[in-house]
């Protein structure tokens, strides 16, 4: 692989060349990707992860058809008008229906789609504030980063459940981008201190110092430099975030305090908890339960190799990026 | 830094976090929409004890004195009546803590020396069939979706071979029976804490038991372990004496680090087991809008984080000189 030297730029050899700068550092940047993929794919945890996370995909993009179907398949307002309790599963309902003749296989399907969407959204905002705080922190360090990091101490001590369900309750009903804002607020002090300790070894380092004596402005430094570096852990943490916040989600509509517009997975256990059906409708138990743990298992093993493809001490003997 | 010192310094810390929390409440009950006034006082009250209330809490002040009388009734325990108890919500918290800090501290206890056992072996193995499976086991233990792993265990222990009751703390019956003794009521109490704190258990366990095992991986290629086996020492005793307690100390870190996580699914086991702890006091508080019971418990969970994480620090302290000196 060749090197990316300034020079060749500058004496016309990209001209000649076919291959400029932009697309060499881009051929790189794809090699670089697809060793780290057979590094990821060579993981038993990260294989499974990912097949797992692709049956849930499957199943969010499946969720717009059993409505086009019947609108009895509704996953919301449909009722099937010949079913009035809940029914075991069978031809017309894949897993039963629930107490007041919802189909619960759809429901099932549309749980996907709110996870994905709690999940990510959740997450990226929180990795959003959570790199920028840490950003800051480590490269303005003295009185700001000890401002900021004492701050990410107190958020970490809160129990983040329990505070969301007090903010319920002081501002009633929460909708569903709220619960996601929410979540995002109390779940980024863990990664503003991953990055911030990043930050301050980057801060060290010999191109920081020249990219200052070529007199770039510290947001530059910040978001040219150090971001781009940081990004990798940032994105490894947001995998483990997907987790927190669907779980946070499913719990808060667990208690009864969820989006009462949506169907997740959290609505649907308290759905058979509240109406008593626990012990008679294992059709209707064990499903959304199954999910909720097996898509945050999904993205934390998805996590647990991406972590073992960037930290280079947490590899086999031999491998290399 | 002496261990005096250390203490000294956490609680004061302490002591400004929860102040922060404290204030932070405050401003969450007044800048949320609606009136403070009528979310402190029960609709049911005459106007006279109304009055009496109002002026206790000193609701009838501007804002800034507002803030001083919270603080002061704060102090002297005083967080008005519960809505839904009709009695002093203080009172209902000091019956609800107990039974929260049992459960919550024996099942931390618990899973954090059970994963430390366990991460230890595994880690001793690494590479073998047990490493790779009970990674695998762990990392499902701790996505496991409490509330559905706790109805599960009901429906299965509980309703279907019946070995543990359903819900709740004590059989009624038996306590109301004058002739029971001490040693059966606790025996009862067990046996209905027994499902909680399994539930508890398998969901925390497997996060201390990946801590520990990589932990130990990362002591094990340290050189005082090769020091250890160059002067002739077993295995076991390389393992077990040498290894295993510096590799214990970021298990300790976690499990302050992960209290609070741990105070939500505490809060979770209680509603789902009916256990009358004060996070089920929590949840129950909000659904009914009683908001002084709300206020109150969420306060006194954050005072058990707060001294659970001061706890968690002195051992740390206590556990590796290089903190203290």
């Amino acid at each position: 692989m060749p090197i990316l030297t300034r020079g060749s730029d500058i004496d016309g050899g990209a001209m000649k060349n076919p291959m400029n700068a932009a697309q060499l550092k881009r051929s790189y940047n794809i090699q670089r990707f697809l060793e780290g993929w057979s590094l990821f794919y060579e993981n038993l945890v990260g294989r499974i992860g990912l097949i797992l996370l692709m049956i849930f995909g499957l199943m969010a993009l499946l969720s717009f058809i059993p409505p086009l179907i019947d609108p009895m398949y509704h996953p919301m307002t449909g009722v099937d008008p010949d079913i009035s309790r809940s029914t075991p599963p069978s031809l017309h309902h894949w897993l039963g229906t629930d107490n007041i003749g919802r189909d619960l296989f759809s429901q099932l399907l549309t749980g996907a789609r709110i996870a994905f969407l709690v999940g990510v959204s959740a997450a990226f905002m929180s990795i959003v504030f959570g790199t920028l705080i840490g950003m800051v922190a480590g490269y303005a360090g003295r009185v700001t980063d000890s401002l900021l990091m004492r701050f990410a101490d107190i958020i970490m001590v809160m129990p983040s459940l329990l505070v969301v369900l007090l903010m319920a309750s002081f501002f009633g009903q929460l909708n569903i981008w709220i619960i996601v804002l929410l979540i995002a607020l109390f779940r980024w002090p863990g990664v503003s201190r991953v990055i911030r300790s990043q930050t301050l070894s980057l801060k060290q380092r010999p191109f920081i110092d020249m990219a200052r004596v070529a007199g770039a402005s510290h947001l530059r430094i910040l978001f040219r430099h150090i971001l781009p570096n940081v990004l990798p852990m940032a994105l490894l943490y947001m995998t483990f975030r997907v987790t927190s916040a669907i779980i946070v989600e499913a719990a808060l509509a667990f208690l009864g305090f969820g989006d009462p517009n949506t169907v997740s997975w959290g609505m649907m256990l308290q759905w058979v908890w509240k109406t008593g059906h626990m012990f008679q409708a294992p059709y209707w138990l064990l499903p959304p339960g199954i999910c909720i743990s097996l898509i945050t298992l999904s993205f934390y093993m998805m996590g647990r190799a991406m972590e073992e493809v960037l930290d280079p001490r947490l590899r086999k003997e031999g491998q290399r990026l | 830094m002496h261990f005096r010192q250390l203490i000294l310094r956490r609680s004061l810390e302490i002591l400004v976090i929860f102040f922060v929390i404290l204030t932070g409440l405050f401003l969450l009950f007044h800048l949320a929409p609606g009136d403070p006034v009528s979310r402190m006082v029960d609709p049911s009250m005459t106007p006279e004890d109304a009055d009496i209330l109002i002026s206790q809490l000193g609701l009838d002040q501007p804002v800034w004195l507002q803030y001083l009388y919270y603080v002061k009734n704060f102090f002297s325990g005083n967080f008005g009546t519960s809505f839904h108890y009709g009695r002093p919500v203080v009172s209902v918290i000091w019956e609800r803590l107990p039974n929260t800090i049992v459960l919550f501290t024996t099942s931390v206890i618990l899973s954090a020396m059970a994963g430390v056992f366990w991460g230890k072996i595994v880690a001793w193995y690494k590479g073998r069939p047990i490493d790779t499976w009970v990674t695998i086991l762990s990392l499902v233990c701790h996505t496991l979706f409490l509330p559905w792993i706790a109805l599960l265990f009901i429906w299965i222990f509980g309703y279907g071979v019946g070995w543990f009751p359903l819900n709740g703390m004590i059989t009624p019956e038996l306590w109301m029976n004058p002739k029971t003794g001490f040693f059966i009521k606790a025996v009862d109490i067990l046996h209905h804490m027994l499902l909680p704190l399994f539930t508890l258990f398998i969901i925390h366990v497997g996060a201390y038991l990946l801590i520990m095992r990589s932990s130990m991986l990362e002591t094990l290629s340290e050189d005082y372990i090769l020091t250890a086996r160059a002067k002739g020492l077993n295995e076991k005793q390389v393992r077990n004496r040498h290894a295993a307690p510096n590799a214990a100390l970021p298990v300790v870190t976690s499990v302050g680090l992960s209290l609070a996580f741990s105070i939500n699914g505490g809060a979770l086991t209680e509603t789902v087991f009916s256990w009358p702890g004060i996070g089920r006091e929590l949840i129950f508080a909000v659904s009914n809008n009683d908001y002084p019971l709300a206020l109150a418990s969420f306060l006194f969970i954050s005072i058990v984080v707060l001294v659970a994480n001061l706890v968690v620090d002195i051992l740390y302290a206590y556990l590796d000189p290089r903190i203290r000196y």
